[in-house]
């Protein structure tokens, strides 16, 4: 017995809005963040879980093309915490 | 190439549970950063929503991906990307909280409003030579006063 399309699909479906509520919680903390830790923190949390999101949404549409994009914002995001992380310690980007 | 049968229903079921598991501390999560009264105590919902709101749905996608005959071919690439960025998720997200919380606390950035005891900014303001094992503070200081 293989596994009924419409079953997967519907539970998808389910989570959709749930995504959605969390999502929007974490974009208001992120505006409103009051200090630079703050935001960068809420916009970490969010793009971890947008990561997340976008290989089930991956599963939803049936389109594989939506995985490599969930490694490229999972990586980036890393590289803002750690960019922050050492502007806000020395002042300074780096090289 | 396919899964043996009776076992594809049992890994979208396992599946459906952890991405169910997933969305429900995603949220979770969010409520918790957004109510929570400072940077720190906000550091512990953001890691929440790190670890069991992304790393956990992403081993559940990976096993319905695994077990959904109707992805075709490709099925296996889906699991196999969702697991590496699960790993990745694991391994970076507490770093990068790390390196944010130690930066923050070290350039004050975020002020610690309601606070009980804070033994971090005491260490850092004044290293007093008279506590337990002072006698490498004591020849610091010494060495330092010399010239």
């Amino acid at each position: 017995m293989t596994v009924s399309e419409s079953e997967v699909i519907t539970f998808i479906i389910i989570t959709l809005p749930i995504y959605m509520a969390a999502f929007t919680l974490y974009a208001v903390r992120a505006l409103k963040g009051p200090t630079i830790p703050d935001t960068v923190l809420a916009i970490d949390a969010m793009t971890y879980d947008l990561a997340a999101f976008l290989v089930v949404l991956a599963i939803f549409f049936r389109s594989p093309i939506l995985i490599p994009t969930a490694i490229v914002l999972a990586l980036w995001v890393y590289a803002l915490d750690i960019y922050v992380a050492k502007y806000l310690e020395s002042k300074e980007m780096g090289e | 190439m396919a899964v043996p049968a009776g076992l594809d229903w049992v890994l979208v079921i396992i599946g459906e549970i952890m991405i169910a598991v997933g969305v429900i501390s995603d949220l979770i999560a969010a409520i918790g950063l957004l109510r929570f009264p400072n940077f720190y105590v906000r550091l512990h919902a953001a890691t929440i929503g790190t670890i069991w709101g992304a790393f956990v749905p992403l081993i559940g996608a990976a096993l319905v991906a695994a077990g959904a005959d109707f992805l075709g071919r490709y099925r296996w690439f889906m699991a196999g990307g969702a697991v590496i960025t699960a790993v990745l998720i694991l391994i970076l997200g507490p770093a990068g909280s790390h390196a944010l919380a130690r930066a923050a606390h070290r350039s004050k950035a975020a002020v610690v409003q309601p606070k009980v005891v804070d033994h971090l900014e005491e260490d850092s303001r004044a290293p007093s030579p008279k506590e337990e094992g002072g006698e490498e503070s004591e020849a610091e200081v010494k060495e330092g006063g010399e010239p």
